[in-house]
């Protein structure tokens, strides 16, 4: 069986057995948004969303496999969690926290969520490739905030990110199956093509 | 430098020249200042340095550059620093440096003599063209609530400036420089701990830039004190006090006897220093408090830990550890809280170096619970922390003293009562203890009456010398013959008089009666059971809802009844208590409905009959008397027609005989019954035998008598032509509960002008036809519609017009056949017998119209 079958069957395997939280609700993703506006900023950094992404991966495409799409989005939900750890190490430092405020609980909460997805997409992976390739975790550093009001659109730039990236990853989960199915009908065509050429 | 020459006539000019001269000098003396800038960007101060000779005063000017604005002119004195050897000026301005660039120029001056203006010295802000962005300052402030502040924002090339909000709010600006805005906030309140929002917007909203303030007041610590826990070791601890409102590395930090900063609020030392000062910082200020105490006095206990018991039956011994061995030697006072079935007791021991307390006056075999804190005896300062819960239970291996189990009658002996008493538990049985009681049903001892007083008499005895163990007072109720209740009290040793609580009596039945316009109360005798105690007499309320109105107080004791008087008609509760020197029983309530006096009511009918009897005489005497009048005022002749002919000559009575066919009409109503919905016939003989023949008609047997008093009063008139008076005429169609219709007849013509010809549509002789429209009416009301144009062909013979409400077309049944009565009504008429469905309004005006002919008709067969 070559390598692309093995994954397939195993992904489709995995896909079957995968603990429903790996395909939460949308909204619990919006906590994070939602948490930082009840904050009461009187501002929602909106108008700084064209100032770029804060994740970088390599640019969608039709033509990437579904192993390869797998690959992208791990890599993005590495980089979100990496910047949410940071946002959350600097406003405690800025701004201190109380553990059982509203914010932090949720903050908190869609840490939690984000890891789990996390090891759920890496044992997908790890089923494929063993061990699994090299994946960027690190999302783009830049500079970092200077000051208190750049934090806070950047902790909300981060948000967005984590939003954006976890309705990606319920989106490509969601569509894994039936794509695997085609991925699977094509490989046979082809050793059919190829067996009757010869 | 202008050359002297001497010249009389020019000695004014030589004088200006002069003075100008000496002018001239002093200028040259004044230096003009090298200036050099320096700035102190997050504390917003310029500090101006220059090299400026010996002048000391000094025109500062200071300006916004872009704007050539003024912001500083002032004439400082400002001496010359000897160690730098320059002159040095801070100034600090209102916006953050970096607003806009600023131009700075000094001159030296000397009274009125001014030195040259320096080269202009420019602090460049941020707004120039090629620092771009969009940017707010200052960043991160933070000031003390109640400052004003400043903020400005420069923004994006390109752009054009919105707006600045501070939280949700507009702040008004003003201008700076091209690209810089400003705006001053005042009286800042304090801020949130994510701080307080500076943004600025382009406009419109594409972009925006900010700043976060941090609003808050410098520190301020309460509650600062170090005691020991070990007695050696010193542990320091204070408040917050009030809230600073800054948070995160702008917290507060604190330090004790200059120890590294922290932000807890407690702090430990290995020895005993007996000074402390507390230096509480954060970026709006510092706060210093002290403490000092002695060691001894500062003593706040561990909890107490291992608790362990000892239990018996009656008591418990409680032990505990200390962590410090030092507590040993220490006197102390400790707290046992005890909680058994969720009741707390708290109870106080002392001693040195405590570590054992025993709890008496426990339960056997209960469940205890227990809680230890101790303090220093001496020099009190706080109780220390309270220990674990510590559960235990009371052992059940006592059984000298156990609650009564009685457990049979042993004996009867002379009226007294045996009881044998046996205490039992786990462990066994006690010894039997005899327990003489008195039988019940016993005549009792003379009764002696006891003052009530506070709830119950007071009840004394000797004391007897061998009472060791106190007393035992029982009683129950005299009156009780068999299994009753004993209560008791247990009345300590030495005590030999005891309070027993009694209760008023209640009341036996309660029986309420109306006599008359009066309501008579009776009850019985209180049994005696019920009595306890001698009863005074008795209260009789009646009860208005939940208030009770006293009616009468009866001290008679024999009172067994009450007569309760004049009250009107209407329900009442009465509630009858008995009462002794306790006060009142609960009472027996009774409720009675107080009904109208009957015989009244009986006289007042026969009286009002009585009334209208003599009334009617007394009309009916008046109208006889006055028949004439009435006549002529509500019926007078009607004026016979002059018929011309020979017609008079008519030898008698016409008698109108039908053809031998008899002409039905069917008069049909589903409604009503079959008795009505027949078909009539009616034969010659029974039209001949006018007067006898309707009494024995098939139709209209419901109502005979109406019929039949009309055959009588028919019958008493005197027998008249019918031709001349169609009044008479047409009474004749009352003769018959159903509607005929005569067929016309060759030698019946002379008659036919007087009847109907009911198949012709011709009809016979109409001397007033009915309106069209009152057909329709007639039509409408009609429960049969296909009748109504058999009605309207026959029509009817109407003589006048005014009858027509006494006609019968309009009349059904059940309206009564009283308008038909004595009613011109025509014999064509096929209306008459047709039952009336609806009874209108109109119909009842008909009927007292129609009665109202009636008694003239009565009148009328009266005459003589």
């Amino acid at each position: 069986m070559s390598q692309g079958g093995l994954w397939d069957s195993q992904l489709t395997q995995v896909l079957k057995l995968m603990p429903a939280t790996i395909m939460p609700r949308e909204e619990t993703w919006q906590l994070g948004l939602k948490s930082w506006k009840q904050r009461k900023e009187s501002f929602t950094a909106d108008v700084l969303a064209s100032d770029g992404r804060l994740v970088s991966v390599p640019p969608p495409s039709s033509q990437l496999e579904s192993r390869d799409k797998l690959w992208r989005l791990h890599s993005a939900l590495l980089q979100c969690r990496s910047l949410l750890e940071r946002a959350i190490a600097k406003e405690e430092e800025e701004l201190g926290g109380e553990k059982k405020a509203d914010y932090e609980t949720q903050r908190k909460l869609v840490k939690d969520r984000l890891s789990l997805l996390l090891i759920n997409t890496g044992e997908l992976l790890k089923s494929v490739d063993g061990a699994g390739g090299p994946v960027s975790q690190r999302g783009r550093i830049g500079d970092g905030p200077t000051s208190v009001f750049e934090m806070k659109v950047w902790v909300y730039r981060i948000f967005k990110e984590v939003d954006h990236w976890t309705k990606t990853a319920i989106t490509t989960l969601q569509a894994m199956p039936t794509v695997i199915t085609k991925e699977r009908a094509r490989t046979v065509r082809a050793r059919a093509t190829r067996s009757a050429r010869r | 430098m202008p050359h002297l020459s001497i010249s009389p006539s020019c000695s004014s000019i030589w004088l200006i020249c002069i003075l100008l001269t000496i002018h001239t000098h002093a200028k040259d003396a004044l230096t003009v200042p090298q200036v050099r800038l320096s700035a102190d960007w997050d504390t917003q101060q310029l500090t101006i340095s220059w090299q400026g000779g010996a002048a000391t005063t000094f025109d500062l000017m200071i300006l916004r550059t872009e704007l050539n604005e003024t912001v500083f002119y002032e004439t400082v004195n400002v001496p010359l620093n000897q160690a730098s050897g320059q002159h040095q000026w801070t100034w600090t301005s209102v916006e953050p440096l970096e607003c806009t660039s600023l131009s700075i120029k000094i001159r030296s001056r000397d009274g009125q003599t001014t030195s040259e203006w320096s080269n202009t010295q420019i602090l460049q802000g941020n707004d120039l063209p090629s620092k771009e962005t969009f940017q707010v300052y200052p960043q991160d402030r933070i000031v003390p609530v109640g400052t004003n502040t400043t903020f400005c924002c420069i923004v994006e090339e390109g752009k054009v400036f919105g707006s600045i909000l501070y939280g949700n709010r507009v702040i008004n600006t003003r201008r700076l420089s091209r690209r810089s805005y400003a705006a001053t906030i005042v009286n800042q309140g304090p801020s949130t701990r994510t701080g307080t929002n500076v943004i600025c917007y382009d406009d419109p909203k594409t972009k925006l830039s900010g700043s976060v303030v941090f609003v808050g007041y410098p520190p301020l610590p309460t509650d600062f004190a170090c005691e020991t826990q070990d007695l050696s070791s010193a542990v320091c601890q204070w408040n917050e006090g009030r809230d600073s409102h800054l948070y995160g590395k702008r917290e507060t930090y604190y330090s004790v006897n200059k120890s590294p900063q922290q932000k807890r609020r407690e702090i430990s030392f290995n020895r005993w220093d007996g000074n402390w000062t507390l230096v509480a910082v954060n970026h709006l200020g510092q706060y210093t408090l002290t403490d000092f105490a002695e060691l001894g006095h500062r003593v706040h206990l561990v909890a107490p830990a291992n608790l362990t018991s000892v239990n018996r039956a009656w008591d418990t011994t409680v032990a505990w550890q200390w962590k410090f061995d030092s507590y040993s030697s220490l006197a102390l006072e400790c707290q046992v809280e005890l909680t058994s079935n969720g009741q707390k007791t708290k109870r106080t021991f002392s001693g040195v170096g405590l570590r054992s307390v025993v709890l008496s006056d426990l339960h056997p075999d209960e469940d205890y619970s227990v809680q230890v804190r101790c303090g220093a005896q001496e020099n009190f300062w706080k109780w220390g922390n309270w220990s674990k819960p510590f559960s235990f239970k009371t052992s059940t291996t006592d059984t000298s003293v156990a609650p009564i189990n009685l457990t049979k009658i042993a004996a009867f002996k002379s009226g007294r009562v045996i009881a044998t008493v046996i205490a039992k538990n786990n462990a066994g049985a006690s010894q039997p203890a005899n327990i003489p009681l008195r039988l019940t049903g016993v005549e009792p001892l003379t009764a002696s009456r006891a003052v009530y007083v506070d709830g119950g008499f007071p009840l004394y005895w000797q004391s007897d010398a061998n009472a060791t163990c106190g007393y035992v007072v029982e009683w129950h109720d005299t009156s009780c013959m068999s299994d009753c209740p004993v209560e008791w009290i247990k009345v300590a040793a030495g005590n030999t008089n005891v309070s027993v609580e009694s209760v008023p009596s209640s009341l036996a039945l309660l029986s309420t009666r109306q006599q008359g316009s009066n309501i008579l109360l009776t009850w019985g005798e209180i049994p005696l059971v019920n009595r306890r105690g001698f009863i005074l007499g008795f209260n009789v309320y009646m009860s208005n809802g939940s208030q009770f109105t006293l009616l009468a107080n009866l001290s008679d004791r024999g009172a067994r009844n009450y007569t309760v008087k004049g009250l009107p008609e209407g329900s009442y509760k009465f509630t009858v208590k008995a009462y002794t020197v306790a006060g009142e029983g609960t009472g027996a309530p009774a409720s009675i409905t107080l009904e109208p006096y009957t015989d009244w009511l009986i006289l007042e009918i026969l009286t009002s009959l009585g009334i209208t009897a003599l009334f009617l005489v007394i009309v009916t005497f008046i109208c006889y008397k006055k028949r004439k009048w009435v006549k002529k005022a509500f019926y007078p002749d009607i004026p016979e027609p002059k018929l011309p002919g020979d017609w008079s000559r008519t030898p008698g009575p016409l008698d109108v005989k039908p053809s031998s066919h008899s002409v039905v009409h069917i008069v049909e109503r589903p409604e009503l019954d079959s008795s009505k919905e027949m078909l009539v016939v009616i034969p010659e003989e029974d039209e001949d035998e006018e007067g006898q023949g309707i009494g024995d008609e098939p139709v209209d047997t419901d109502e005979p008598a109406s019929l039949r008093y009309y055959n009588q009063v028919v019958d008493e008139r005197p027998i008249r032509p019918r031709f001349p008076d169609s009044s008479a005429s047409s009474a004749s169609s009352l003769d018959s509960g159903t509607h005929r219709c005569d067929g016309s007849s060759e030698d019946q013509q002379p008659q036919a002008e007087l009847s109907v010809n009911c198949g012709g549509g011709g009809g016979g002789y109409r001397p007033q036809m009915q309106p069209r429209a009152q057909s329709e009416d007639m039509g409408l009301a009609s429960p049969e519609p296909f009748l109504e144009p058999q009605a309207a062909i026959a029509g009817g013979y109407k003589p006048q017009s005014s009858w027509h409400f006494d006609s019968p077309v309009e009349a059904g049944e059940s309206a009564g056949r009283a308008p038909s009565l004595g009613s011109p009504t025509s014999v064509a008429s096929t209306e008459f017998l047709l039952p009336g469905g609806e009874e209108h309004a109109e119909e009842k005006q008909q009927l007292s119209s129609s009665a109202a002919t009636w008694f003239t008709n009565l009148l009328s067969s009266t005459k003589p």
